[in-house]
C-alpha cells in the first residue's frame, strides 16, 4: 500500500477526527536496592501506560540508579487531604508512641510503693 | 579461540563484520541524538537522548574490540575516516528526517540489529559472543521502545500513518541493507563465529517483521535491487552528519579530551 493510497480511502472528515492523544501524569516510585521501601521518585508525563513505563525507565532508572519501578496513573491515586480527617483541632498527642510523660507518674508510683529507682543495668 | 591464534583471514571476516557492527550504530546513535532538544515532548526527548547514549555506547565497545584486534586506536577508528571509508547500512544514510522517520529507520534497524546479534551470541570467538550477548540485554528495551512508537504510528489514521508510509516508502529500497554480504562471511560461518549468512540473517529478519507489517496492513520492503552497494555511496546526509560529529575532533587534532 502506498501513502496515496491510504489518504485516498480515508475520508476528509476522518483526518479532523485525529486527536493528539492526551498526556496525563504518572507517579513514578523507585527501589534503590534490593530490600529498601519504595519511595516517591517523581513523575512523568505520558498519553499512555505503556510509554510511561518507557518513560519511567529513562528517567529514573537509566543510569542504574533503580532496581524496580512502580509506575501509578495519577488519577487512580486515592488523594486524601481532609483537614477533619487528618489534623482534628482537638489535642491528640495520647495517641502518639510518645504522648505520655511517664516520669512524673512513675516517681509518684515509685513513692507510694516505696521502691528505688532501678539502677541502670551494667554492660 | 584466542585472539592469539586467529588466523589472518578470520582476523579480516572479523574486521569487516565487527567494523561495520560498529559503523551501524556509531552512526544512528549519532543521527537519532539530532532529537536532543527538539523530541516530541520532554519525556521523549530523554529517553531518545538516552537510546542514542546507548547506541553510542554499543559503538564504543564494538571500536574498542575492533582496536584490540587490529592493534588500532578505537577513536581514531570511529572518528579519523573520510566519510567514503565508513560501512554503515545505506538504511541509515537518509537523515534525521521527521519523527516518523526515524521511528522507521529505528524500527527496520533494530528488528535487523536482533536478528544479527542472535546469530553471534553463541559464536565460537569469546570476546564478541560475550559483548553480542551484553549488546542483546539492552537492546531488548530498544526494541520494546520503538514497538511501541511504530506500532501507535501505524495504528493512527491521518497524519501519523500517513507520515510512517511515507518514510517506509522512503527507506524501503534500503531496508534489508544491514544484511549486505561481508566478504569475509563464509569463513566466519566455518569457524562458528557467525551462525548464518548475511543473506539468510535477511530471510530470518523478513519471517521476524512480516507478521507486524501485515498486522498494521503495512508493504513489506522489497530485497534491494542493488546489494552491493548496501554499504556504500553514503551520499550528502551522511556528509553532513559526519562534519557534525567530527567537529570537536577535528578542532584540536591529536588532544587528549
Amino acid at each position: 500500500m502506498t501513502s496515496t493510497d491510504a489518504a485516498e480511502r480515508r475520508a476528509p472528515q476522518d483526518r479532523a477526527q485525529v486527536h493528539a492523544p492526551e498526556l496525563e501524569p504518572w507517579e513514578v516510585f523507585r527501589q534503590e536496592k534490593d530490600g529498601d521501601p519504595m519511595r516517591h521518585g517523581g513523575s512523568v508525563m505520558a498519553p499512555d501506560a505503556e510509554l510511561a513505563v518507557h518513560y519511567a525507565r529513562e528517567l529514573f532508572g537509566r543510569r542504574q540508579e533503580s532496581v524496580r519501578l512502580w509506575v501509578v496513573r495519577r488519577a487512580d491515586v486515592l488523594d486524601l487531604d481532609d483537614p477533619d480527617l487528618l489534623q482534628p483541632p482537638l489535642d491528640r498527642s495520647f495517641k502518639k508512641p510518645g504522648g505520655y510523660v511517664m516520669r512524673d507518674k512513675l516517681a509518684a508510683a515509685r513513692a507510694q510503693s516505696g521502691q528505688a529507682k532501678p539502677k541502670a543495668r551494667q554492660g | 579461540m584466542t585472539m592469539t591464534t586467529l588466523r589472518p583471514a578470520i582476523v579480516a571476516g572479523l574486521t569487516d563484520l565487527i567494523g561495520t557492527m560498529a559503523d551501524d550504530e556509531f552512526v544512528i546513535g549519532f543521527s537519532d541524538s539530532e532529537w536532543t532538544g527538539i523530541a516530541p515532548l520532554l519525556e521523549e526527548d530523554v529517553a531518545m537522548s538516552s537510546l542514542a547514549q546507548d547506541e553510542l555506547g554499543h559503538a564504543a565497545a564494538l571500536y574498542g574490540l575492533l582496536a584490540d584486534l587490529t592493534g588500532s586506536d578505537a577513536d581514531a577508528l570511529a572518528y579519523d575516516r573520510e566519510p567514503g571509508a565508513y560501512r554503515h547500512a545505506r538504511l541509515l544514510d537518509h537523515g534525521r528526517g521527521d519523527w516518523a522517520m526515524t521511528i522507521a529507520r529505528r524500527y527496520l534497524y533494530e528488528t535487523a540489529d536482533a536478528v544479527r546479534l542472535e546469530a553471534l551470541v553463541d559464536g565460537s570467538w569469546a570476546p564478541l559472543a560475550e559483548l553480542c550477548r551484553k549488546l542483546v540485554r539492552e537492546e531488548r528495551y530498544h526494541l520494546m521502545h520503538v514497538g511501541s512508537w511504530f506500532g501507535r504510528l501505524a495504528d493512527t489514521p491521518g497524519e501519523p500513518r500517513d507520515r510512517l508510509e511515507t518514510a517506509l516508502a522512503v527507506l524501503a529500497p534500503d531496508a534489508g541493507t544491514v544484511f549486505t554480504p561481508l566478504d569475509g562471511e563464509t569463513g566466519l560461518i566455518d569457524a562458528g563465529i557467525l551462525a548464518a549468512s548475511m543473506s539468510e540473517l535477511e530471510t530470518r529478519w523478513r519471517s521476524v517483521i512480516g507478521p507486524t507489517f501485515a498486522r498494521h496492513g503495512l508493504a513489506i520492503p522489497p530485497r534491494t535491487d542493488r546489494p552491493a552497494r548496501g554499504r556504500t555511496d553514503h551520499g550528502a546526509p551522511f556528509d553532513w552528519l559526519w562534519g557534525e560529529f567530527n567537529t570537536v575532533r577535528r578542532s584540536d587534532p591529536g588532544a587528549i579530551w
